[in-house]
């Protein structure tokens, strides 16, 4: 835990909810630690816990027990406001606030100058021109890429990506994986990204976790485990029998 | 002055006849909501006008805060009945119509305007309590749907390290002017499109006009800020009801929505 290399970890991480009166595990007992400036992509079936897991770390939901410990500190240490300029999320389908561009840049963080805002608008490969296009102009792949410089403008050490691109076309979702891989290579981030596609995740090039049913099942080189998984759930999922 | 009697008053109730009668003329299915409401209307203004004769003839302060609760109570009732699966919306609709009444006519009383009897403060708070209900309510419902069918854009809000308060602003906004709605319209086109109750009471039972619309003034004065206070209120308790202490949006699987 003292490691300065590691930016973030879980330990027996658990969320439960109760549902028509029946009480579930939808994250279970997770424990891991994330490294600076490393890129993690979860994978698993529908269901598998994938984004309530990134929801705890960002404390949109509370976990039932277990532990989070960020920068060397636990969770509840830190007003939830503070931490989740932080922890960054990005959701699944992007969200703008009424206004233009700038405007989604400046609700994040007020006291930013113009030439902050190009460089927040560079760094998610927004076209300086469209800085004060109405949100209701832009594509999904421009809407998802200014929700990423929105979020890069609390200058956060770690981003979730909640399937980023499952709402986006090809082009669009190559774009954003570049966009990912150049703002950890630039800004030393650790980006934690939930993924449907095991392509991606091999795409993506860092380290994978296998969620199923709530619970780590496997951990360790993204490739490896999409291509060789070393348990048996892992190679049911490797195989399409886990849907 | 007309002098009116109870005949007078059977003899308006030919008037709900017409109306029954025209009803089943035309086949709109009211006669019985009719019949019983008239009915009903009757017993209840009878039973208020003798409890009122009770009160303004005792002239006792407790009495008046008796009365006060109750149509509060009454009030809150009504207004938590319309504002559907929020927790704590009858104590909400009990603060806020309470707060409302008590800053406006507390403010009355502060200023000189009125004096603190039975005559001026049982028809004021019913005046004041009547339209904080339906501005609690309308705000309330207005503020709980905005926040259900905004949820995605409030917790983005929050996920970027913004409060609820801050995450809910805009909704706020138009949760309150809806709530308030009524009496900013009805300053706009009071003694234009229509007289309103209280100046027409008094009109009709024989006061100059010009002090029929002083007192009308004041009592537009009275509720706006009522509503106010109540619109705003309402807001506070409700939104919080939406929100953990940790900024964190609740939603239908906590019972809230």
């Amino acid at each position: 835990m003292n490691d300065n290399n590691i930016i973030l970890s879980v330990s027996h991480l658990t969320r439960k909810v109760t549902v028509e009166g029946s009480t579930k595990a939808i994250v279970n007992e997770i424990s891991f630690e994330f490294k600076r400036g490393g890129i993690y992509t979860i994978l698993g079936p529908s269901g598998a816990g994938k984004s309530s897991f990134l929801r705890l770390i960002n404390r949109l939901d509370e976990p039932t027990s277990g532990e989070i410990v960020f920068d060397g500190k636990d969770y509840r240490e830190y007003a939830p406001t503070v931490l989740r300029q932080q922890v960054g999320y990005l959701f699944q389908t992007p969200i703008m606030f009424p206004g233009t561009v700038k405007d989604n840049i400046l609700y994040a963080q007020g006291r930013l100058d113009e030439a902050r805002v190009d460089q927040l608008l560079a760094a998610a490969s927004v076209k300086p021109g469209m800085k004060d296009q109405r949100d209701d102009k832009l594509s999904g792949g421009e809407k998802q890429r200014v929700a990423l410089a929105r979020l890069l403008a609390t200058e956060p050490s770690v981003v979730l990506l909640d399937e980023p691109t499952s709402a986006l076309d090809p082009t669009y979702t190559e774009m954003i994986e570049k966009v990912i891989r150049k703002i950890v290579a630039e800004q030393g981030l650790t980006a934690i990204m939930v993924s449907h596609s095991p392509d991606q995740a091999v795409r993506m090039n860092g380290v994978g976790l296998l969620l199923v049913e709530g619970r780590l099942v496997e951990s360790g080189p993204t490739k490896e485990l999409v291509e060789n998984p070393r348990t048996d759930l892992g190679r049911r999922y490797r195989d399409k029998e886990l849907t | 002055m007309i002098e009116l009697g109870f005949t007078q008053v059977f003899l308006a109730y030919l008037l709900v006849a017409l109306a029954i009668g025209l009803s089943l003329w035309w086949k709109i299915p009211v006669q019985k909501d009719m019949a019983l409401g008239s009915v009903r209307a009757f017993v209840q203004l009878i039973a208020v006008g003798y409890a009122l004769k009770y009160i303004f003839e005792l002239e006792s302060a407790w009495l008046i805060h008796l009365a006060m609760l109750i149509m509060t109570l009454v009030g809150a009732q009504a207004a938590s009945s319309k504002v559907k699966k929020v927790r704590r919306s009858f104590v909400i609709a009990f603060v806020s119509i309470a707060a409302g009444s008590a800053v406006t006519i507390g403010a009355l009383l502060l200023l000189q305007i009125i004096t603190f009897e039975a005559r001026y403060a049982i028809p004021l708070a019913g005046m004041i309590i009547g339209n904080s209900m339906n501005a609690s309510a309308l705000t309330a419902n207005r503020i709980c749907s905005d926040i259900r069918g905004h949820a995605p854009v409030i917790e983005a809000a929050l996920a970027l390290g913004k409060s609820w308060r801050t995450a809910c602003l805009p909704f706020q906004k138009e949760a309150a002017t809806t709530g308030m709605l009524s009496m900013l319209n009805f300053f706009k086109t009071v003694g234009i499109v229509a007289l309103p109750g209280a100046m027409t009471g008094m009109i009709l039972a024989g006061a100059e006009p010009l002090k029929a619309v002083l007192l009308q003034i004041v009592v537009g004065c009275m509720l706006l800020a009522a509503v106010t206070v109540t619109s705003i209120v309402t807001l506070e308790l409700t939104v919080r009801q939406f929100f953990t202490p940790h900024h964190q949006l609740v939603t239908d699987r906590d019972g809230c929505s």
